[in-house]
């Protein structure tokens, strides 16, 4: 078991893929926003990919362990250490009973992720552990970890002396900018020639408004083409407006003039357009931004946006684990 | 319109969107929520899941099982085979919502959109002048003075999405520009030609102008009505508001709180598509009540 001394900013259990299977009755995938940090730190502990573990955000939360673990830190770096030792992270650590687990203020990135041996052990919710806490759903309250909560773990696996192999580290940016892959759809062509050059040409800032549910962009205005404008009432007058359609997760979507990148926990359908949406492979990088973080978008096929999702699932495997020899 | 051949379109690596037309009405519902039944039945290999909605269906797919271009020639065979609509007879529950129209809840979100993001008509004047309706209190009339039908849940977990059946009492309104950060748990409104209840209080695009106190989805299934789902709503239901004032919004909230609230749902009839269009067109639909 671990006791929650500390919860951090918004320290929520989650596993991957998420939620599947309710998203006819409105429910949205959630899971880790940054899955490559997420399923290495699975691998570390010698955990299944998807097992239950903890996402941090900003700030994260300070933990008590109650039995010997292995555990592993992956994602943005929030200085973590035990017992006040700092301690490394994207590498196996055993901790014993009565270590306290500390993170601080992220560095870089913006999630850090906790993997336990074992994992996570809480009741799973409509078929996840993933908590969706805007909806209080899943985890053990269905909001976010708290002080004084005690997470229950599964049976421990050995303890095996790994790390990720440097090179295949997720990249986090050193500058604030991150290019973002995107494919064109569902709805381009609600957008003109200009409209569709502006937003791949145009640097777009992260808000604050953003969370779990979406990200929020600021920069230029959009234009339309006529279907945009000459349509059926039932749509909705503004330009952005279509009869309510379901919605990708990573779709852009366009309410109003506001983009908003829907994300884990995002709405799984709703009546405006979406020109663009983020490719899976480039997720990540969403779960790694901060609020002023800049993005620009470049346009990838289909096809291409599949082949970085197989490369990326490859780097998700045991062979990026380098073993202590 | 309905189109002539559905339109296929991506939504990133893992995701396809089938559109039936680019408006509302019934038949575009049958299809969406038909081509979502049929995949499911067939068991077509490597879709995951899908959202049908208004007039398409989204569908998530794994694309190291299936290609796009493959899926999309296996979904054509899907809408081939899904027929007409005219035969279709389906049970249908008719689930009464007291709702408190142009209440204080909603009233009170709107002032603060307007005062800290973007200054606008208050939302039920706005539908009022947009349809041509003497006032606010026609809108009411209007507005609940039909059966809605339950097109398909989705944006927030149990959130129905609904189209009236009555065409007299038709509206539409455009969406909010920018949306709102918030809004009230229950709140019931309007965007396009859809009406919608908030099942928690969520960001928002659709123009607000009345609450419910009663919950349309409930994790701890408290209610007899929650038993199968947790959500109250299910695609195929009708949904009939019932206009109350804030009195008994309270003391509806109140046997809420308690428990001893009792819905009311009534589920004997069956929904034959026939026979509803045979009364559609039977009516001036220019005239409201």
């Amino acid at each position: 078991m671990i006791e929650v001394i500390k919860g951090g900013l918004e320290t929520s259990i989650q596993d991957y893929p998420g939620r599947i299977g309710f998203w006819d009755q409105g429910f949205p995938q959630s899971g880790p926003m940054d899955s490559w940090s997420f399923r290495l730190a699975n691998l570390l502990v010698d955990n299944s990919v998807g097992a239950a573990g903890l996402e941090c955000q900003l700030m994260g939360p300070t933990l008590k362990f109650n039995d010997a673990r292995t555990i592993a830190i992956t994602g943005a770096n929030m200085t973590p250490m035990i017992n006040q030792q700092p301690i490394a992270m994207w590498r196996s650590i055993k901790v014993v009973a009565g270590d306290i687990l500390t993170l601080k203020f992220a560095l870089d990135g913006a999630r850090s992720y906790i993997a336990i041996s074992g994992g996570v052990d809480s009741e799973p919710w409509l078929g996840s552990q993933s908590t969706f806490h805007k909806a209080s759903v899943g985890g053990i309250t269905g909001s976010a970890i708290k002080d004084g909560d005690q997470l229950p773990l599964g049976t421990a696996n050995e303890f095996i002396s790994q790390q990720v192999n440097p090179e295949l580290v997720p990249p986090l940016t050193t500058n604030k900018q991150w290019e973002i892959e995107v494919v064109a759809g569902p709805n381009d062509d609600w957008i003109d020639k200009v409209g569709h050059q502006r937003f791949l040409e145009s640097e777009w800032r992260l808000s604050s408004k953003s969370d779990r549910t979406g990200f929020r962009l600021d920069g230029p205005d959009w234009t339309f083409t006529d279907k945009a404008h000459n349509k059926a009432p039932e749509h909705g007058s503004e330009p952005s407006n279509i009869i309510d359609h379901g919605y990708p997760l990573g779709a852009i979507n366009l309410a109003g003039q506001t983009p908003i990148i829907l994300v884990s926990d995002g709405p799984s359908m709703g009546g405006f357009i979406n020109p663009y949406t983020v490719i899976s492979a480039a997720f990540w990088k969403l779960g790694q931004s901060r609020p002023g973080d800049r993005y620009r978008f470049k346009q990838v096929t289909v096809e291409h946006a599949q082949e970085l999702r197989r490369e990326l699932d490859n780097k998700c495997q045991n062979t990026s684990l380098i073993g202590e020899k | 319109m309905i189109y002539p051949q559905a339109k296929f379109s991506p939504g990133g690596d893992r995701y396809i969107l089938i559109e039936f037309g680019n408006e509302m009405n019934l038949e575009l519902n049958f299809l969406g929520q038909g081509l979502g039944k049929a995949v499911k039945i067939s068991g077509l290999k490597g879709v995951i899941e899908t959202a049908p909605a208004f007039a398409s269906t989204l569908v998530h797919y794994d694309p190291d099982v299936i290609r796009y271009q493959d899926l999309v020639l296996e979904l054509k065979r899907l809408i081939k085979g899904l027929g007409s609509i005219d035969d279709i007879e389906l049970p249908s529950r008719l689930i009464y919502i007291p709702c408190c129209y142009l209440d204080r809840w909603t009233a009170e979100c709107i002032d603060d959109y307007r005062e800290k993001i973007c200054d606008k008509t208050p939302d039920a004047k706005m539908v009022a002048q947009l349809n041509g309706l003497s006032g606010t209190d026609e809108l009411v009339r209007v507005h609940s003075g039909t059966e809605y039908w339950v097109a398909s849940l989705g944006f927030w977990p149990g959130l129905p999405f609904m189209m009236p059946l009555d065409p007299r009492s038709r509206l539409t309104a455009p969406k909010y520009n920018p949306p709102r950060t918030w809004t009230p748990k229950g709140a019931v409104g309007m965007g396009g030609a859809s009406t919608a209840i908030y099942p928690v209080a969520t960001p928002g695009g659709y123009q607000i102008f009345g609450r419910t106190p009663v919950p349309i989805w409930d994790t701890k299934q408290s209610f007899p009505e929650f038993e199968q789902s947790i959500c109250l709503f299910r695609p195929g239901d009708r949904v009939k508001f019932v206009p109350i004032d804030e009195k008994e919004f309270v003391d509806i909230e109140q046997r809420v709180a308690d428990g001893s609230y009792v819905y009311n749902v009534v589920d004997y009839q069956k929904f034959s598509v026939s026979q509803y269009q045979k009364w559609v067109n039977s009516l001036d639909i220019n005239k409201r009540f």
